[in-house]
């Protein structure tokens, strides 16, 4: 079999989830030795001019260059995958979509932001189809490698639609909630292993937020443990801002 | 041995017997993870040990079917090459409360089915339990009394009665007595010492009564009547389908099996984890249909599957009244509670029949 031809981009992002990829240590000479990298702006300077079998996307998209950008690499792309929460739920970079852009614009930019023409914030899947997702801030390597390996099988992954409570639950954590601290674990997407409590962290809800979260009861435990309800949404929109435009915009 | 053997063993003997136990093999035992909670980890002083503890975060089922767990390895590279995984290790769990004993009972009563689950009874065989009594509740969540779980029934090696300074042992099986005469620490019971074991057992039966007004017989009759009940709605409310209730509960045993390939796409393996019917995929099927699509029916299924369905099957309650499931629900919903609102509900039904 020949070696699918894999392309990594970044758009609007930290450039964190590359280096997610190239931290993967002993893992990553399996990862090359079942693809074949052919751009990769973090690790290499060749570029490749002919179609990928497989673009790996990170960050979002935030002005009218990358949609213009985002669309061409689709078109050349027979799969995409969009990874980190930037690509996969418009991350922090959401937090734009809060405030008016031309206020977002001088803010950055002073008098001569109208040089830099902004766009609401917008996950990959809201502009271009997206074939596999994976989430996370940064990702989750483990969670790469089994997309990755879904991907050249032809299969499709699930992201699992359940809380991250299940897995942290399984992991034997105290739970957050018992400690007097607030976590985003209930209503976010499981996939990560709890990676973050299980090192004594909360969940910032960086996976996004669950397809059926049940709202009633989410408001019943807030107000068990009187959290203000703002903080919650703070918390809420740091990184999932970007689920108030809908699928595809 | 004899039938029924009771020894003594004093409290300061109790290091030295957990540090000759954990010379062979490992020795898992409640320890205090802070912020009131527990769990079974390795433990190789006394010192370490929670000798008064609330049931831990995850049951002992822990160690008999792991959270996930390897059940094949195959290789296709050359036709299909198919080999089963059967991991096991020796270790001694030690201080197993009278609820968890009841739920590896249960436990192995459902893997001892035909077909056997081997992965399971391969690691039940290494594994040897000393029970540990509750000499009173350990807090308002527990209900172990209405399913007879407050005091020792079986499902243990030795069985250690805290009387103070020294333990009471009921040397319950041939691995009890090996561990009894390869310690050398245990001594024949004196007079007193019965006397203050009767005392205990008699104070118990005073501490320990009915924590929901039904007698247990007539639990699944109310189950029975009460598949459509409000109660299941007001779940449906409640209910974030975390699973904690579930991943805890030391008798759900439910897990999904998965295929994880290899890099190379030629190797992999089939392994299981933990699956929960109170999550929403669950009870998903190809075609996209969900059989239990509401958090009333998934919540209602639950509590079936304690205290309807396996009466039928097994002739015991899959409930322990451990209170596990009460503990983790960050939305309060309360295994006492719910069989309260129950039993009123059909009260009051009762009541409009007779009015």
């Amino acid at each position: 079999m020949k070696k699918p031809k894999v392309a990594f981009f970044d758009f609007a992002c930290c450039e964190g989830c590359q280096l997610q990829v190239a931290n993967l240590g002993e893992q990553l000479l399996d990862v090359l030795g079942a693809i074949d990298v052919v751009e990769f702006r973090e690790v290499m300077s060749e570029k490749w001019d002919k179609d990928y079998d497989v673009a790996i996307i990170e960050g979002s998209i935030t002005d009218e260059h990358a949609v213009e950008r985002i669309k061409k690499i689709r078109q050349r792309s027979k799969v995409l995958i969009a990874y980190g929460s930037c690509a996969t739920i418009g991350g922090v970079n959401g937090m734009k979509n809060g405030f008016d852009l031309e206020d977002a614009g001088k803010y950055v930019y002073g008098k001569d932001y109208k040089f830099f023409p902004t766009i609401k914030t917008h996950a990959v899947h809201q502009v271009v189809p997206v074939d596999y997702f994976v989430n996370g801030c940064p990702i989750y390597q483990p969670e790469l490698v089994a997309v990755l390996k879904a991907a050249l099988q032809g299969i499709p992954y699930y992201v699992p639609d359940y809380a991250v409570c299940v897995e942290c639950k399984l992991n034997e954590n105290v739970c957050m909630y018992q400690r007097g601290v607030a976590c985003m674990g209930p209503v976010t997407k499981a996939g990560c292993n709890s990676w973050c409590i299980n090192n004594g962290n909360i969940c910032y809800g960086c996976r996004g937020i669950l397809s059926n979260p049940n709202e009633s009861g989410a408001k019943d435990v807030i107000a068990k443990y009187s959290i203000p309800m703002d903080m919650v949404m703070n918390k809420m929109n740091m990184y999932n801002k970007c689920r108030e435009l809908g699928e595809n915009e | 041995m004899k039938d029924v053997q009771y020894l003594v063993l004093r409290k300061d003997n109790l290091s030295s017997f957990i540090a000759h136990l954990s010379k062979d093999q490992k020795v898992m035992a409640p320890v205090s993870k802070g912020y009131g909670n527990y769990a079974f980890e390795e433990v190789t002083s006394a010192e370490q040990v929670a000798l008064k503890y609330i049931p831990t975060i995850l049951p002992p089922k822990k160690f008999f079917m792991p959270q996930r767990e390897t059940l094949i390895e195959y290789n296709l590279q050359s036709g299909l090459e198919v080999n089963a995984v059967l991991e096991h290790e020796k270790m001694t769990l030690f201080g197993v409360h009278t609820c968890d004993l009841a739920g590896i009972q249960c436990l192995n009563m459902v893997f001892s089915e035909r077909p056997k689950d081997y992965n399971y009874l391969l690691r039940k065989r290494g594994i040897s339990i000393i029970g540990l009594e509750c000499n009173e509740y350990c807090d308002e969540y527990a209900s172990c009394n209405i399913v007879n779980s407050n005091m020792p029934n079986g499902g243990y090696d030795l069985f250690f009665t805290d009387l103070g300074d020294c333990f009471v042992v009921h040397v319950n099986t041939q691995v009890g007595d090996e561990m009894v005469e390869r310690t050398k620490m245990f001594e024949k019971p004196s007079r007193t010492h019965f006397d203050a074991f009767m005392a205990l057992r008699e104070a118990k039966s005073k501490i320990f009564k009915n924590e929901i007004p039904i007698e247990p017989r007539d639990i699944p009759e109310l189950f029975d009547r009460s598949f459509d009940s409000e109660v299941w709605k007001e779940l449906e409310q409640k209910c974030l389908s975390c699973g904690n209730c579930t991943n805890v509960c030391p008798t759900c045993y439910c897990f999904d099996l998965l295929d994880e390939m290899n890099l190379d796409l030629n190797s992999g393996r089939k392994f299981r984890k933990w699956d929960s019917c109170q999550l929403e995929p669950f009870a998903k099927v190809a075609g996209g249909e969900n059989f239990r699509k509401s958090r009333a029916a998934r919540q209602r299924h639950r509590y079936y599957r304690k205290f309807e369905y396996p009466v039928a099957k097994y002739s015991r309650f899959f409930c322990t009244g451990c209170g596990r499931c009460s503990r983790a629900c960050m939305a309060d919903i309360k295994l006492k509670d719910t069989l309260n609102a129950l039993i009123k509900e059909r009260m009051n039904k009762l009541w409009i029949k007779w009015l």
